[in-house]
């Protein structure tokens, strides 16, 4: 894998992003920005089966709402994250929270998914008189700490030493 | 006092000390800046697309704002004293950062923003709040408040990339940056030249 790595930094499409010192902010800032627009679509979609917001609306109508969102802004993420990647292989593949970060991804996926799948067709059409099961609320609030265990990982990515100790992937490497 | 001797003092705090030393307060406090700043900035792209007309066009415009209001300005909250510890950990040096004060400059941008919009457009909201768009001023407030709050984002990237200090460092010259706990006015040499030239 560190030999994947190295040569992955050693080709020119990485060196160049590399060389070019604003490219990394930039597509860092890109990255943070639809973090904001897929967090809180999803935080959206939670508040609802909470019935903090949007009360007035069906579940149905909130989910199609906020779900383009989560899927464009996670399609924009993953080219990003791709080039952050490509930039520096060996920083993030040499990182336990980068491999955690990718992991915690699909079971986030998995169980935003999941959720709208195990709804019954009444959760999506009814209004007022459903109310969502004390086991869907505690199943939205948790795949919502799913996504803040990925933001928290993403920036652990930087720090992988000091968040993991000698459990960090890096430790013997530097 | 003036505000170099304020920022000497919050470097030099405990909670200074703390953010620098402490192995992992800098990383959890970094993650919840950005939890923070991506549910300030998510809740306001919401209402400046309803106000723009591009999103959430048939909910008036008061609720969209009314439920969202109060998990803005917790977040921001959030971030605020999340962004005073970092700030803290090296105050001096992001002191005389650039893009940390135009980040500083572009938040203050954001406030006036806001009470300018909400003294004149925001205030008659009942009367235009049903309607597809807020009136020009909304939109223009909008479309500001969106460039302003991206802006934001990006220098605060920025301002990591630049390790609190944004100057060329001569060759001959070496910074040790502990230096600024130790005293700013007692700076001799090449080091307190380069200084007074961004305090």
């Amino acid at each position: 894998m560190l030999e994947f790595a190295e040569w992955l930094q050693a080709t020119p499409f990485s060196v160049a992003i590399q060389a070019a010192g604003w490219a990394i902010p930039l597509i860092q800032s890109i990255h943070i920005l639809m973090i904001g627009v897929v967090f809180v679509s999803i935080l959206m979609i939670v508040l609802r089966v909470l019935e903090m917001v949007r009360v007035e609306q069906t579940f149905g109508e909130v989910w199609g709402r906020f779900a383009p969102w989560i899927w464009s802004g996670l399609v924009v993420m993953t080219l990003t994250g791709a080039l952050l990647v490509i930039a520096e292989p060996v920083r993030e593949f040499t990182s336990l929270s980068f491999w955690l970060k990718m992991g915690l991804i699909v079971v986030g996926i998995l169980a935003t998914v999941a959720f709208r799948r195990a709804l019954a067709p009444a959760a999506l059409t009814r209004h007022h008189e459903f109310e969502f099961t004390a086991a869907a609320k505690v199943g939205a609030v948790a795949t919502l700490g799913v996504w803040l265990a990925i933001i928290f990982l993403g920036r652990a990515i930087a720090y992988d030493v000091e968040v993991w100790g000698p459990l960090s992937l890096s430790a013997g490497l530097r | 006092m003036d505000l170099i001797s304020i920022v000497q003092q919050v470097e030099s705090s405990s909670v200074g000390e703390w953010m620098r030393t402490s192995v992992k307060a800098m990383p959890v406090v970094e993650s919840i800046h950005v939890m923070a700043v991506a549910v300030v900035f998510g809740t306001i792209l919401i209402v400046d697309g309803r106000l723009l007309g591009l999103l959430d066009k048939r909910r008036p415009y008061g609720l969209v704002s009314s439920e969202l209001l109060s998990w803005t300005w917790a977040a921001f909250a959030v971030a605020a004293v999340t962004g005073l510890l970092m700030f803290a950990a090296n105050a001096t040096t992001y002191y005389v950062n650039t893009p940390f004060r135009l980040k500083m400059l572009a938040l203050v941008g954001a406030g006036l923003n806001m009470a300018v919009f909400q003294l004149f457009t925001g205030r008659h909201a009942p009367e235009w709040e049903h309607a597809t768009s807020a009136p020009l001023g909304g939109r223009i407030a909008a479309g500001l408040s969106l460039a302003i709050w991206t802006s934001v984002i990006f220098l605060g990237r920025w301002i990591g990339f630049t390790k609190g200090y944004d100057f060329e460092i001569p060759e001959d010259v070496e910074l040790d940056f502990d230096f600024f706990e130790i005293s700013f006015n007692c700076l001799q040499g090449p080091a307190a030249e380069l200084l007074a030239r961004f305090a």
